[in-house]
């Protein structure tokens, strides 16, 4: 046991080092993502590469475990714990009511992708591999299956890297993305149910299979609507505790238990850990949680994509380099077409197509789940399971860069996004002497806001701007030079105009406290007189 | 945050008798230390002055909102007096207040002071809800117009 956990403390050093300087790497350098370095990093350093070399009296760094997971379980209870909270900040991020508002969009995307990457993945298998037979063979449902799941962590991390998450696309394709995970993982149980009946020689089960398939949407459905009417009550009584930190700590622990129940209903934990994230993001308090999950996230998440690199088993994919590079390539226009195609009947433009076929194609951690369990129950042998691998892995290289550059220019949405009513704020502003003064106030203003139980954030942008919340109650404030103003719905305005007013009597108050000080010059003069009678004495 | 949690009839006085600022206010402490809310009468007193010699609560059209944050308070309490022929307050507007609604919050406790004292004006905005408030006879009746 000692022994698996220092090779475990190693094993996470090296990682650690490793992603962080690729991912600095790629990111400074090649002007990619970080997580495209991550993830290469994971390849070199893995079990099939660099890692494989016996390092003295400790042997390799990452011994090939047997099975289909080359790295050691506690590593990958590491990288799970990563890819949990990977989801639960992309949850956290989702603008839910432009989430809400593109699900119906998301679901003709999602449904469009799995569609034609199931028939394309399915059928180029019993094309190009007379043995297999015909569509409903084990192999040829497994591969079908491989191609439908989208990675949603990966293009999460881009769509966040690039600031493109709350966009009518990034929403879309996270929806949609989610929905192909969940349809992935309803598609694979009614495979493995196909397969282990055809295997066996036996008649199907067609009303076991449509209760898994029941349990996993309703599970899905359920924790959503609990989800998002829960948070906001959750975190008015976890406010009681006085404490963020606590406040944070908590609801991601909120995340893992429904991570761990949505693998119980038969669904990825992913899905548990994006749910939770989602019902958190319309609380007053998401920015705080985002704020200290994001932190905790910097040391797990990169062992996530590292693992997911050091599954490529290069020997594997090398007997099947033609088949498999074919495959990608088809699950790369399953995806392309698949889920492109069907935006452009809801709202979105060419360039908006584009960006959500390349946002979908990343296949992730479900596509191998769905290829290790076919490994295991014999439906795929060893060269399919590498012909799996390699989808994921050109999938996951080539989307990153492909969605960048698809996400340069103007909108891929047809309408203009209407903003929130804009009309119905109140300004009110006020001029102060210097900048420094209008800082101050600023500050003090902020306090004031903090002491009446609000929660504060910095938003980015050319202006310094701060969001200002507290349950429904939202105020924008906006420093510009010496000029400072706090914008209010008409209902709060009188709120407004109140804090700020007690904010000016007690900067009066300060004021008036300065100009009875000490002559500053004199305080100074004391300070050097001070300052050099130690020099003496030191001298003495 | 619930008006009617905060004030009850016995915190209501329809006829103030004071006829200065600092009668007034002195008054209306006096309503809340005999409903048992404030420990320490003198501090408050001083706070509720220090306020007003920062700058007066007394804002437009007869209402006054004296306030101060004390750690004689451990909750936030408020109170309501009325006084229908007018007292001198050093309004913003100069005419003299009717209509006094004092709150005391605590020091250091996070909570919604300020929005309550903004959610009991935003109920007195109209002319109509004023007149209302200075027509009554009975706690009961000005309670009603702040719906508590």
């Amino acid at each position: 046991m000692a022994h698996e956990m220092m090779l475990l403390a190693l094993q996470l050093g090296v990682i650690l080092v490793a992603t962080k300087l690729n991912g600095w790497f790629f990111s400074r350098k090649l002007k990619q993502p970080r997580v495209l370095g991550e993830l290469v990093a994971g390849m070199l350093i893995g079990p099939y590469v660099l890692g494989a070399i016996p390092l003295g009296s400790l042997g390799p760094l990452f011994p090939p475990v047997g099975g289909t997971i080359p790295v050691s379980p506690e590593l990958y209870g590491i990288a799970t714990v990563g890819s949990i909270l990977l989801l639960f900040t992309s949850g956290l991020e989702t603008d839910l009511p432009t989430f809400l508002r593109f699900s119906g969009k998301a679901s003709v995307v999602g449904f469009g992708g799995v569609i034609a990457s199931f028939f394309l993945g399915a059928g180029i298998t019993v094309l190009l591999h007379p043995e297999v037979g015909s569509i409903m063979a084990p192999e040829a449902l497994f591969l079908g299956t491989i191609c439908t799941a989208t990675s949603i962590g990966i293009t999460a991390r881009i769509l966040g890297e690039i600031r493109r998450i709350s966009s009518p696309e990034g929403v879309t394709i996270l929806a949609a993305a989610v929905l192909d995970d969940v349809i992935s993982i309803i598609l694979l149980s009614v495979v493995v149910g196909i397969s282990a009946v055809s295997m066996g020689g036996q008649a199907i089960a067609w009303g076991s299979i449509g209760m898994v398939a029941l349990k996993a949407v309703g599970f899905w459905a359920i924790c959503m609507i609990v989800g998002i009417i829960a948070a906001p009550h959750v975190t008015k009584r976890l406010k009681g505790l006085e404490s963020l930190g606590v406040m944070a700590e908590i609801s991601f622990g909120i995340a893992l238990l429904l991570a761990g129940l949505s693998e119980m209903a038969g669904l990825a934990m992913i899905i548990g850990a994006y749910i939770t994230g989602l019902s958190f993001s319309q609380t007053d308090v998401s920015m705080e949680i985002t704020e200290r999950v994001k932190a905790v996230g910097e040391y797990f998440i990169p062992v996530f994509f590292a693992v997911m690199g050091m599954m490529v088993d290069f020997q594997a994919v090398g007997s099947v380099l033609g088949f498999g590079i074919l495959f990608s390539l088809i699950a790369f226009v399953g995806k392309l077409v698949g889920c492109g195609l069907p935006s452009l009947f809801v709202g979105f433009n060419l360039r908006g197509a584009l960006r959500i076929g390349a946002g979908m194609l990343p296949r992730g951690e479900v596509t191998l789940i769905v290829a290790g369990i076919g490994l295991a129950s014999g439906a795929i042998g060893p060269d399919m399971f590498g012909v799996a691998v390699m989808t994921m892995l050109l999938a996951s290289v080539a989307a990153p860069p492909l969605l960048v550059q698809t996400f340069k220019g103007g909108s891929g949405y047809r309408e203009q996004l209407v903003e929130s009513d804009g009309a119905s704020m109140v300004t009110i502003e006020l001029e102060f002497p210097s900048e420094r003064t209008a800082d101050f106030v600023r500050r003090s203003l902020s306090d004031a806001f903090r002491s009446e139980g609000f929660f504060i954030r910095a938003i980015e942008g050319s202006v310094r701007s701060w969001q200002i919340r507290k349950e429904d109650m939202i105020f924008v404030m906006r420093r510009r030079t010496a000029h400072l103003e706090l914008a209010a719905k008409h209902e709060h305005e009188a709120f407004a105009r109140l804090m700020m007013l007690e904010t000016l009597v007690d900067f009066q108050e300060f004021v008036d406290s300065i100009k009875s000080m000490e002559q500053p010059e004199m305080m100074g003069a004391g300070l050097l007189m001070n300052m050099f009678a130690t020099q003496q004495a030191k001298e003495d | 945050m619930k008006i009617k949690q905060i004030l009850s009839p016995a915190v209501v006085s329809t006829s103030l008798k004071s006829s200065t600022k600092e009668e007034i206010i002195r008054e209306l402490l006096d309503l809340l230390v005999s409903a048992g809310y404030v420990s320490d009468k003198d501090e408050v007193f001083a706070a509720l002055m220090e306020r007003e010699r920062k700058m007066s609560t007394g804002i437009q059209h007869g209402v006054a909102i004296p306030h101060a944050k004390t750690k004689a308070v451990k909750n936030l309490v408020a109170c309501i007096g009325l006084k229908p022929e007018g007292v001198d307050f050093n309004s913003l507007d100069g005419q003299p207040s009717r209509i006094f609604i004092m709150t005391l919050s605590p020091i250091d406790r996070v909570g919604p002071h300020v929005q309550f004292l903004a959610e009991v004006s935003m109920v007195i905005k109209t002319e109509e809800a004023r007149a209302k408030i200075l027509q009554a006879k009975t706690a009961q009746e000005v309670l009603a117009v702040f719906g508590a």
